[in-house]
């Protein structure tokens, strides 16, 4: 009695008792269904059913018949300019927000999360309303008599700004948090140095705040990488991405061996570019002097 | 020398009409859709003639209701999972300085890191095949709450990582057993970040569509009611739906923050 006494009360212990519940909460109910979608991209579905009869047919399948790496490579280009776009909107918004916020700061960044409260289908039905082809920036063109913009409606750009509508938070965030423990005076000295504005922030800045961006970038290319919902209905017919058709297998066609072939292709992309991310991270250059301060 | 004088004032100005952009771009629908949630016709809701119908309907079709009501149970079950778990994990983390931390930080924050339609088909797959359950409330809860668990661990990290744990000590040093120290000492300084990772937790579970669509089969939400009516145009009714649920996210917002101002509750640990 005493020994168990003892060792609840060792440090060890608790670290354990606190943190393993978490831990293992994602070992079973992430990795285990990760793993058993691998297992069963390997197998055969028929009818609805699947059997465990070992193949490689569906890698195949999604690899060499067109038209699903034509869909892939369309959801790869798509992240890609969306994510850009997404970096190059929120890096002056975030040092907006973070240099000249002041007391609102908080404010202005919570600020831009309250989109988040309504729903991502009825957000987009309602900017689909707005951008659409009788939507009302194109029906207010009409009638100061200047012809419809054509971008705006169903096509790959009008999914891009949708995609981007979704995730483009989550890049300022990222952004703003790192910015917020950067020292600006350090651009002082960089001035006083010599330096003119746009050596200083590529020489000091940006350097200095790059795995806030790595993590923002990530946290913005892997949903538009898999997004499904978006494309669905502002991507009009041309604009049908990788997600969407990856959906299909599960809730219509019922094609689940193949369906899980895609999600691995897709799960193995994400770890590339997860990756690269962390590749680009060096501690020392970004200026990481522990946790804390 | 004007023209560099010139350059000061015109960055923050051009940066600052950008952030403006940006929230007219992500405010717009949603004004949109509160203003048509008062529209007779939600295609072309002009010119402005305001109705409650909307809202007086949903009061009797039990289709919305019940999407509600399970919206409401997941949200809720989702966040007191979530929040329980990163709570435990984050005090872990934080106050014992084990040589794991660093790996449990990482299993912890990587569900943020997979994609929703995955963790969606993946548990999909794994609860119908594997294990051979059926899809319902609980199991879409569980989906819900890995994901969410990311999201409340960071949030309550950036809120702890000045926390000073020796309150904890001297509560201990004094007699106290780790439940009371947690009741008495731990909760009552730390209770704005769980209450931080609460919230964000439960409002992305309640609009979810991607991981509680796959794993409730015929089980209808708010989102996926969305989601289903899409192809036939929405209704006016899921726009007063979305409306109030704004409404009351921001009332509570207000209440907050008059509390804070106040000076009755304080948010985040700042020292003692």
């Amino acid at each position: 009695m005493v020994s168990i006494q003892r060792i609840l009360h060792r440090p060890e212990t608790r670290f354990m008792l606190l943190g393993l519940p978490a831990v293992l909460f994602v070992i079973v109910f992430l990795l285990l269904p990760i793993v058993s979608v691998i297992v069963f991209s390997f197998w055969r579905t028929e009818s609805y059913e699947i059997y465990a009869d070992w193949n490689l047919d569906n890698y195949r399948t999604v690899l060499f018949e067109g038209t699903y790496l034509t869909f892939l490579w369309r959801s790869i280009v798509t992240a890609v300019i969306v994510t850009g776009a997404c970096l190059l909107y929120a890096w002056p918004v975030a040092y907006f927000i973070a240099k000249y916020g002041g007391r609102y700061r908080l404010l202005l960044v919570l600020a831009l999360a309250a989109p988040f409260f309504t729903g991502a289908v009825l957000r987009l039905a309602a900017l689909q309303a707005i951008m659409g082809p009788i939507g009302v920036i194109n029906m207010a063109l009409g009638l100061i008599g200047l012809p419809p913009i054509e971008f705006l409606m169903f096509n790959r750009i009008a999914s891009g700004i949708g995609i981007a509508y979704l995730y483009l938070p989550f890049m300022v965030t990222a952004i703003y948090l790192s910015l917020l423990n950067f020292n600006f005076q350090l651009l002082n000295v960089a001035k006083v140095n010599g330096a003119r504005p746009w050596r200083a922030f590529l020489t000091v800045t940006w350097p200095l705040n790059w795995i806030g961006t790595a993590i923002g970038i990530t946290l913005v290319f892997i949903p538009c990488l898999a997004e499904s919902i978006t494309p669905t209905f502002l991507g009009g017919p041309s604009g049908k991405l990788y997600g969407s058709v990856l959906g299909l297998q599960f809730d219509q066609t019922g094609t689940w061996a193949l369906g899980s072939a895609m999600g691995v292709i897709l799960f193995a992309v994400c770890c590339v570019v997860i990756g690269i991310m962390w590749l680009t991270i060096n501690l020392k250059r970004s200026g990481f002097t522990g946790a804390g301060r | 020398m004007a023209r560099f004088r010139l350059d000061r004032a015109a960055t923050p100005l051009v940066l600052g009409v950008m952030l403006a952009l940006l929230y007219v771009f992500l405010f717009a629908p949603v004004a949109y859709l509160v203003y048509t949630s008062f529209a007779r016709d939600t295609v072309w809701p002009f010119p402005w003639r305001p109705t409650l119908a909307a809202y007086e309907n949903l009061a009797h079709l039990r289709a919305y209701q019940e999407a509600l009501w399970n919206s409401l149970g997941i949200a809720l079950g989702t966040a007191v999972l979530s929040m329980t778990l990163s709570a435990m994990g984050s005090i872990a983390v934080l106050k014992y300085r084990h040589r794991w931390r660093g790996w449990f930080s990482i299993i912890i924050v990587s569900p943020m890191f997979v994609a929703e339609l995955l963790i969606g088909i993946s548990t999909l797959i794994f609860n119908r095949k594997v294990l051979g359950l059926p899809g319902n409330v609980p199991s879409a809860i569980i989906a819900n709450a890995v994901h969410g668990m990311a999201f409340g661990f960071l949030i309550m990290l950036a809120q702890l990582v000045r926390y000073d744990w020796r309150l904890d000590d001297a509560a201990m040093v004094f007699g106290a057993n780790p439940w009371r120290t947690f009741w008495h000492v731990t909760a009552p300084n730390i209770w704005p970040a769980m209450l931080g990772a609460f919230v964000i937790t439960f409002l992305l579970a309640f609009n979810n569509l991607e991981i509680s669509f796959y794993n409730l089969g015929a089980v209808p939400t708010l989102p996926s009611l969305a989601w289903g009516s899409l192809r036939y145009g929405l209704e006016a009714e899921l726009f007063a739906l979305a409306a109030l649920v704004n409404g009351v996210v921001f009332l509570s917002f207000v209440v907050i923050y008059t509390l804070i101002r106040l000076g009755i509750v304080r948010f985040g640990y700042r020292g003692l």
